[in-house]
């Protein structure tokens, strides 16, 4: 793909996976000198080793009282509750949204309004109402993943060619019918990618949500074990938060490639 | 963009008047519901201050300032760290990622410590980068930094990714230099998606802010919402709320615009 934006005559090439892993050896060697040379207090950056013991450690004795295991799936717990309505009740907004310039003029200041919102500052207004708890998290996660999921949606719609719908409607075909067998098949792509891109929201405010979990969660341990310094933990915890989102996309993909299966053909 | 191109008919003056309006209905019925939930006293005002008591908490705090800080300078700093972490990013996050499309080999050196920073939780590293940097603006700017890095820098290699090779090989029938093909041919190809990538990235930093004003912070909005909701000062919550999303909307807005104007090619393929 890129050959023809390269300098041409170089000669003996080092294969690039060898660039990737020499790139890394460099990093991965600074990171034990630094810390195994003691250049920088284990506070700072925890070595190797350490984390390699915190992760251990996580793993067999748990973290205050629960196993990573019980923080995880109720990390999970929370997730799929909060992405699944508020992808679900976006989407439908969304579809909304883009069908009918009406409803868009009704919703859109909302939806506009509550996007680039940082999720923190509507947080402690929910710890107000609903109290510390599930129901402010999930409420959090809810209008996370809301906006995102509508917009995606909404421009799903938009995108949908002028002259399907018009060859639909030349063949008799009824507005309900254009929306269910033209518009809403058409813009499912766009509402896949946008429940992917929700999914990595919900994650990033995971740890935001948590900040009320009482004792709870990844994001709680993560918060906690900062709060304590203690690095290898925190290092840990990101981890783990990291590969259950990239689980959750691959899912969210897979279901994708088998529902949107035209998808890329026309 | 598809979005003007197929979906909106060309809106006749008193369409987009009639949209608009209707816009402006909606936000009014809200207001409205919201006045008369606390009107009603539907909602106790410990929970819900009526748009009334936000407006004087506005007035007080406009001419009193909030904890010895005063509106504008909450707003300024917020937008100053924003501002700063955003422009660093663009300034290093551009120049690495044109080069990582450009050069595959700086690509399978940096591209995957970008990888790696884009899905990181701001809230996970926030300590660690007051521990490393301290609790002045620097940390701040520092987060929203990292925040937006990695996206600006993936949306410039993409963007010179999607280069057509026929454009670049058309150029190069044609004489032209390196330089002149990057300068000409790939910089322009790019830049659309470098630019919507910087949207995306002025977004997240923007979300952060508060993130970054969360611990060790003596000014800013969210700083004024969190403490706010210390004492809870619901009023005062609402207003930075309020604030924040206006601040967010007229940013993006901004970005939108100025996009405009500088890719006026886009979507003209």
């Amino acid at each position: 793909m890129n050959s023809g934006a390269r300098p041409k005559g170089q000669k003996r090439r080092l294969p690039e996976w060898m660039i990737t892993a020499g790139s890394v050896a460099v990093l991965v060697a600074a990171w034990i000198v630094a810390t195994e040379g003691g250049f920088v207090d284990d506070l700072f950056l925890p070595s190797p080793a350490s984390l390699w013991d915190g992760l251990a450690d996580l793993v067999v004795n748990g973290y205050k009282s629960r196993t990573i295991w019980e923080h995880a799936a109720l990390s999970l717990e929370r997730v799929l509750a909060g992405f699944a309505t508020g992808a679900v009740a976006g989407t439908l907004v969304g579809l909304g949204m883009g069908y009918n310039r009406y409803v868009e003029a009704c919703f859109s200041p909302f939806v506009e309004f509550l996007r680039p919102l940082p999720q923190l500052a509507y947080l402690v207004l929910l710890i107000v109402w609903f109290g510390i708890g599930e129901t402010a998290q999930i409420v959090l996660l809810f209008l996370t993943a809301f906006p995102v999921s509508a917009i995606a949606a909404m421009d799903g719609v938009k995108g949908v060619s002028r002259q399907r719908i018009q060859v639909a409607r030349s063949l008799g075909a009824s507005e309900w019918q254009i929306f269910r067998y033209v518009i809403f098949p058409s813009s499912l792509h766009e509402i896949f990618t946008g429940a992917r891109l929700a999914i990595g929201v919900v994650y990033a405010t995971l740890i935001a949500a948590e900040i009320i979990a009482g004792s709870t969660g990844l994001g709680w341990v993560i918060l906690d074990a900062g709060r304590f310094l203690r690095s290898d933990y925190v290092f840990v915890g990101v981890l783990a938060i990291g590969m259950m989102g990239l689980v959750l996309d691959y899912i969210l993909v897979v279901i994708e490639h088998r529902v949107v299966h035209w998808a890329g053909k026309h | 963009m598809p979005r003007e191109q197929c979906a909106v008919s060309p809106a006749s003056g008193w369409r987009s008047l009639g949209t608009r309006s209707l816009s402006a209905l909606s936000v009014l019925i809200a207001l409205g519901a919201w006045w008369a939930m606390s009107a009603f006293a539907w909602v106790p005002a410990v929970l819900l201050p009526g748009p009334g008591e936000v407006v004087t908490a506005t007035l007080d705090i406009l001419r009193n300032g909030y904890r010895e800080t005063t509106l504008l300078q909450n707003v300024g700093s917020t937008l100053w760290r924003c501002g700063a972490g955003f422009i660093l990013a663009i300034a290093t996050g551009v120049p690495l990622g044109l080069a990582m499309g450009y050069w595959s080999r700086i690509r399978a050196a940096f591209n995957y410590i970008v990888q790696f920073m884009r899905p990181l939780p701001p809230l996970s590293y926030v300590i660690l980068l007051i521990i490393w940097i301290g609790t002045d603006d620097r940390s701040k700017i520092a987060l929203l930094y990292i925040t937006a890095f990695p996206i600006i820098a993936s949306s410039a290699m993409a963007g010179v990714r999607a280069v057509s090779q026929q454009r670049i090989q058309a150029a190069q029938a044609l004489g032209a230099s390196e330089w002149q093909i990057f300068r000409h041919v790939i910089l322009p190809s790019a830049l659309p998606l470098t630019f919507t990538g910087a949207r995306i990235a002025l977004a997240a930093a923007f979300s952060t802010v508060v993130a970054a004003e969360l611990n060790a912070a003596t000014d800013g909005l969210g700083w004024m919402v969190i403490s706010a909701s210390r004492f809870l000062r619901n009023d005062v919550i609402i207003l930075g709320i309020i604030l924040l999303g206006l601040l967010g909307v007229a940013l993006s807005a901004l970005v939108l615009a100025l996009d405009r104007r500088i890719i006026h090619w886009r979507g003209v393929e």
